[in-house]
């Protein structure tokens, strides 16, 4: 550089700074497209989005692929079965399982000792009867019933007739039930659980998603004992809509014909029956004896009194509560009852899906 | 000029944050989705309107795949809209008709007015169901699709329902990649982000569903709607009824795979749109109806949308103009660093919600082609202009809209 501060000829050349610049900015705006470039001549994410629906979210699908799965095991446990005697071997997945042909508890206990190390599937071609406080990190396959002892803890479990799980047992992913399904006190089904037949939970249960024909909550829980008010009495479903901005209460014994939507908080008084469905923008509260023939949303929390029915689905985008003798759905028609908490007591009754989101609980009747 | 100039970025803006708050919830806010676990119910009776205008290569596909759906067969029919066919489309569906009887009741529209919403209309003498479910003829619907549209209806406060539609030709070629990426951002993020913040959900007219009772109680399809989709969101919202949107309700579509054919129909959605603005905007701001106040504000925005392509080449013309007239809107300093954060920051607003929805999507090396999406983005803030500037000048000389149906591509079946 010169001392007066200009840059002396011949040192830059103008034509090549030129040039520079133009190929440097140049090189820069092509920068960001060579990835581009080469994707798009290689086509190497080019597939549509995989939205081909596999049922992946039945609540079944776990219980169905694994009975696919083990299906070319039933040879050997129906020879281990009429022999009484046990056979192991490897899955074509790569799988360890032991087939059982006796389903006694010494030899569970046996294989559950040893599942820290070397878990293994256990599939039994007779009836299974797990000891207590032991833990199967594999899924258990019985062709009869499984009956669980009390503290185990399980990874999955299907069994072609009864499923009976000790108390404060856990299954950590799925376990069905062709024939009922029972949880004693203070089990928790972590997951999937459903029953083709039922599904009875027992005080102090925790559960994310049930499915049964009748789910039943505790011993009180009757399923001939239907509640004293039924929608069914109800006139048809009309599509009549009444909106109301606001809180809104309907009162003790009142028949609402259609459906109803409150910008609000909603109580139902006692007693009151609606033909069609409600819904609420804030909490929603039903009192005892409540009939509702249509659905219950609720765009935050609802408490659902005593002895209420329900014919549709039941959806709080919160948290819902309902208390004993409530009958959510019915046998001909089941239903949904969805949020992200949901605490039942016992005596309270669902046909069809009980699903928590995050957590639900079977809480003791006041 | 230069308070033109400050309205414009000043509108510019607000439409960059709300880019950034759509992906920011996506990304970090609560997910709703409160009808998806409804998987047991006494499902009602539904009717499902397949728009069908020339449709031979296609109309096959959907009316296989609705036949094996996993909804009681004895709750759904199917109605094929075939709305003045010249081509096979009739002969395929009688032929469907009568290989599964008493589940397809098809509508053959002869002569009417053009464009579905007229077809839509003349069809509902064949609906009597509360729920109505329309796909056009060149979806795919999935399996369990059906009981996943209904669902949301269980609430008495949803009036409509709309998918997610899925572009199936992605590989066909540049443009049929852009809008897959386009559309990926257009669902998995702004439509799933404005039902969590109890916003404006879009009804797009397919791969949707309107309840009945509302229809009737809003005065029907309106056949003069050049979108009778965008049409049908705003007027459910002012009579106080939600549009669900059931982002897991995916759907397979075909988009196009030719510049022109791609040209014509964003031309004829920014016509639709600009007419529902004109016709609902001021109402829906100012006026008395159900709207909430975050829903007048977000659909306020929403009618906009396609209004802001020739407002920013607007204020292109007027930034230059400024400079060459010598103004200086604000301070040197100012100015470099509002230019500075914007090109920083402003600029990347939507590809930034798109790259986030391909992530959502679990796609990763698709994102590559986000620099090639200004190529998209040109073409489209000019034709938008141009839909724009025809539409003013029909409105003045009294021309009347032509409907162009979307050309499809795939091979008959």
């Amino acid at each position: 550089m010169g001392q007066d501060g200009e840059i002396p000829e011949g040192i830059v050349n103008p034509y090549l700074a030129v040039s520079a610049l133009v190929g440097v900015v140049g090189t820069m705006t092509l920068l960001p497209l060579i990835p581009a470039l080469i994707e798009l001549r290689r086509k190497s994410d080019a597939a549509p989005l995989n939205v081909i629906q596999q049922h992946a979210g039945e609540i079944r699908y776990f219980a169905q692929s694994f009975r696919s799965y083990m299906q070319e095991l039933e040879p050997v446990l129906r020879q281990c079965a009429a022999s009484g005697t046990n056979a192991s071997g490897v899955l074509p997945h790569g799988d360890e399982y032991v087939a059982l042909g006796r389903g006694d508890g010494e030899l569970l206990q046996a294989l559950a000792e040893r599942d820290a190390t070397h878990p293994v599937v256990i599939v039994a071609g007779v009836d299974l009867l797990a000891p207590a406080a032991t833990t199967f990190s594999r899924e258990v396959f019985s062709s009869g019933r499984f009956l669980g002892g009390e503290k185990s803890n399980y990874r999955a479990i299907l069994a072609e007739r009864e499923v009976h799980l000790g108390a404060s047992s856990c299954v950590m992913r799925w376990v069905h039930a062709v024939g009922p399904l029972t949880a004693e006190r203070g089990c928790k089904l972590y997951g999937r659980a459903s029953s083709d037949a039922a599904i009875r939970l027992h005080a102090d249960c925790s559960f994310l998603r049930l499915n049964a024909p009748r789910i039943e909550i505790g011993e009180a829980a009757n399923p001939s004992v239907l509640p004293a008010t039924s929608p069914a009495d109800l006139s048809p479903q009309t599509t009549h809509r009444f909106f109301h901005d606001g809180d809104f209460e309907i009162q003790p014994d009142e028949v609402i014909r259609g459906n109803l939507v409150v910008r609000g908080r909603l109580r139902i008084g006692s007693g009151a029956r609606v033909s069609g469905s409600v819904k609420s923008t804030k909490d929603m509260t039903l009192e005892n004896g409540v009939a509702i023939a249509g659905s219950l949303i609720s765009a935050q929390g609802m408490r659902i009194g005593r002895d209420c029915a329900v014919h549709g689905p039941v959806i709080a985008e919160h948290a819902i509560f309902i208390a004993a003798e409530t009958c959510c759905g019915n046998a001909q028609n089941p239903t949904t009852v969805s949020a992200p908490e949901i605490e039942i007591e016992e005596g309270a009754q669902v046909f069809g899906t009980l699903w928590a989101r995050e957590s639900g609980r079977v809480v003791l009747r006041t | 000029m230069i308070y033109v100039l400050y309205f414009i970025v000043l509108l510019i803006c607000v439409y960059t944050i709300r880019h950034y708050g759509f992906t920011l919830n996506r990304l970090f806010g609560f997910q709703r989705h409160p009808y998806i676990d409804i998987d047991t119910a006494d499902w009602p009776a539904v009717t499902i309107l397949v728009a069908a205008h020339n449709e031979e290569k296609v109309v096959a596909n959907i009316l296989s795949a609705l036949m094996t759906v996993s909804y009681p067969e004895e709750k759904m029919l199917v109605v094929p809209v075939n709305d003045r066919s010249t081509d096979r489309t009739r002969e395929i569906i009688d032929e469907f008709v009568e290989r599964y009887p008493g589940r397809i009741r098809p509508f053959h529209r002869t002569q009417g007015k053009g464009g579905k919403a007229a077809a839509l209309k003349d069809a509902m003498e064949l609906v009597t169901t509360e729920v109505i479910l329309i796909f056009d003829a060149d979806y795919i619907p999935g399996a369990g699709i059906i009981k996943q549209l209904v669902a949301p209806f269980f609430d008495p406060e949803v009036g409509g329902v709309m998918g997610r539609v899925v572009p199936l030709n992605v590989g066909a070629n540049l443009l049929t990649r852009l809008l897959d990426l386009e559309r990926s951002g257009g669902y998995q993020v702004d439509q799933q982000a404005r039902m969590n913040l109890r916003l404006v959900p879009q009804h797009g007219g397919t791969v949707a569903g309107v309840r009945l009772s509302a229809l009737r109680e809003i005065g029907g399809w309106n056949d003069n709607s050049l979108t009778e989709d965008t049409d049908l969101t705003y007027r459910l919202l002012l009579h106080g009824y939600k549009t669900a949107y059931q982002n897991r309700s995916e759907c397979y579509e075909e988009v196009p795979e030719t510049w022109t054919v791609r040209i014509k129909q964003i031309m004829r959605w920014a016509k639709g749109h600009n007419q529902a603005m004109v016709t609902y905007g001021l109402h829906l701001l100012a006026g008395k109806h159900r709207a909430t106040l975050r829903e007048r504000i977000d659909g306020t925005l929403l009618l906009g949308v396609y209004a802001m392509a020739p407002i920013t080449l607007i204020g292109w013309i007027l930034a230059l103009l400024v400079f060459y007239e010598g103004i200086a809107p604000l301070h040197g300093v100012i100015a470099i660093l509002s230019i500075t954060a914007y090109a920083a920051l402003g600029n990347l607003a939507a590809f930034f919600e798109i790259a986030a929805a391909v992530r959502l999507d679990g796609m990763r090396r698709r994102v590559c082609l986000l620099p090639f999406l200004v190529l998209g983005f040109g073409v489209s803030i000019f034709s938008v202009t141009r839909a724009a500037v025809t539409q003013i000048r029909d409105a003045i000389t009294g021309a009347e809209f032509h409907w162009d149906k979307t050309e499809r591509f795939r091979k008959a079946s």
